[in-house]
């Protein structure tokens, strides 16, 4: 306990000295931008209802602070800090001359990426389901992916972990359609008034198939089913089918 | 059940082998064919070797120009504090914490997590001594995920110096709630008003609501549980 105090002392001032760090250190460098436009609108925030209040005429250069969605908040040469869209920005250059490009994402991204992950809401053997995802690709066509799941059943409440293979049969198509395969846990917790059951861990596995529709930019839509065996101790396995369908994103 | 099993590692068997068949090179991301570069870099050895013998080697060094990175600042993490009425068990104090992630100026996702205690149904404060739940079954804790949309961006003003953007939005997502001794489904909507004094900072005004089915009071119905709260959220 007093080897533990000053221990915890020290790890709650590096967390403040972690924390002001960005704020006090004024040197950090920043990147320098030319005007090459008859000039750049800075808008009062980042958004496109946000008024202009100041422009850089071509030829001055403007420092980038930092990155809110599709923003940058600028500062001039003579102070002035403001947001320039990420399309006005597409037309600046650096100090060699060369063009300033910024990735967000593209269909090729899509077709052959590192990492996705995602939310669903959807239905897990009838009960209401919340469910998120995350996966590695291998190449284009390959990957493993986890899952974890959360479901409201009228019966029963529980969560759903799978880990397993997806192998995407058209990569590099809009609509791309995917088969998936794998193992899982579920957890039962059996809602009763008189008799109240045990709550139960159970292995499953699962074979499923779905489709993806890139949207834009770094994000798609997924939506998948399921069927899940649930192989219980009891005399006969049950079987529960998993729909749903959400929002993801790669990088 | 058999033929279930059955199914099962059929179609187990069929994936591994389309799976298997269409693998190109694992671990190889957009890797390019190597026969297409080595003409261009033939045809360069060829033009060294017919161009004349320099007599004088330039000393031209190129400026190289480091790009610093630009920090993003997207997400959103803060604390909350505000009213909860729970249907039929009164209006009491709830504190939270939300985490949201900026997709694009008009869209984000947020993640709450908030509790608030029960009071007693008007039921249990006429009849005396009877006492519907517990004091743990009393405890309201949600948890859910919405998808946010920012709408009527503008500019509060203080005095005459000081002006801060803002933004109403609204918001509407899924969840669960425990309460009463069970875990809920949860849907939810709302709206809210953020206001951003600095870049690294916002307050918001939220108001949102929860609804869920429950049978606690002997018949099923969908119980609405309006929250009024003020947060303060740092971006990073």
């Amino acid at each position: 306990m007093i080897t533990r105090a000053p221990r915890l002392a020290l790890a709650a001032f590096l967390l403040l000295a972690s924390l002001c760090a960005p704020a006090t250190s004024g040197a950090r460098e920043y990147l320098q931008l030319f005007v090459t436009r008859p000039y750049l609108e800075l808008h009062t925030g980042p958004g496109r209802g946000y008024p202009v209040f100041h422009v850089v005429p071509r030829d001055d250069s403007v420092d980038v602070l930092f990155r809110r969605t599709d923003w940058f908040k600028v500062r001039t040469v003579r102070g002035v800090e403001g947001w320039a869209s990420l399309n006005d920005m597409q037309h600046t250059v650096l100090a060699d001359g060369s063009p300033f490009h910024f990735e967000l994402g593209d269909r090729t991204g899509f077709t052959s990426h590192r990492y996705e992950g995602g939310l669903f809401a959807g239905a897990y053997g009838g009960a209401s389901l919340v469910s998120g995802f995350a996966s590695v690709s291998f190449n284009s066509q390959l990957a493993l992916e986890g899952a974890l799941g959360a479901y409201y059943g009228r019966y029963s409440n529980g969560y759903t972990g799978d880990i397993g293979l997806a192998h995407v049969i058209a990569p590099e198509a809009r609509w791309s359609p995917f088969l998936t395969l794998g193992v899982g846990e579920v957890r039962t917790n059996p809602k009763a008034t008189l008799v109240r059951p045990a709550d139960r861990t159970e292995p499953t596995a699962y074979v499923g198939g779905g489709i993806r529709y890139y949207l834009t930019r770094r994000f798609f839509l997924r939506a998948e089913y399921k069927a899940h065996w649930i192989f219980t101790n009891r005399n006969q396995n049950e079987e529960a089918d998993e729909w749903k369908a959400g929002f993801a994103f790669f990088f | 059940m058999e033929s279930g099993i059955r199914v099962f590692l059929l179609t187990a068997v069929l994936v591994a082998l389309s799976g298997c068949a269409t693998v190109r090179g694992w671990f190889h991301h957009g890797s390019k064919p190597a026969a297409a570069s080595s003409p261009t870099a033939v045809t360069g050895a060829e033009e060294e070797q017919n161009a004349p013998p320099r007599v004088v080697e330039p000393e031209v060094a190129r400026r190289q120009i480091k790009v610093p990175r630009i920090r993003s600042s997207n997400f959103e993490l803060g604390l909350n504090y505000g009213v909860l009425s729970i249907e039929d068990f009164g209006s009491h104090a709830s504190y939270g914490v939300t985490a949201a992630y900026h997709i694009t100026e008009d869209f984000f996702f947020q993640a709450e997590a908030g509790r608030s205690k029960a009071g007693r149904t008007s039921f249990e404060t006429l009849s005396g001594n009877i006492q519907l739940l517990t004091e743990a079954e009393r405890r309201f804790t949600y948890y859910d995920l919405s998808l946010g949309y920012n709408f009527l961006p503008g500019e509060a003003f203080l005095g005459r110096g000081i002006a801060m953007t803002n933004a109403f939005y609204l918001l509407g997502g899924i969840g669960g709630t425990d309460f009463a001794g069970d875990t809920k489904f949860t849907v939810n909507f709302g709206a809210g008003y953020r206001v951003v004094p600095s870049d690294w900072m916002a307050v918001h005004v939220t108001v949102q609501d929860r609804i869920f089915q429950t049978s606690l009071l002997g018949y099923t119905k969908l119980t609405n549980n309006l929250e009024a709260r003020i947060g303060v959220t740092v971006f990073f």
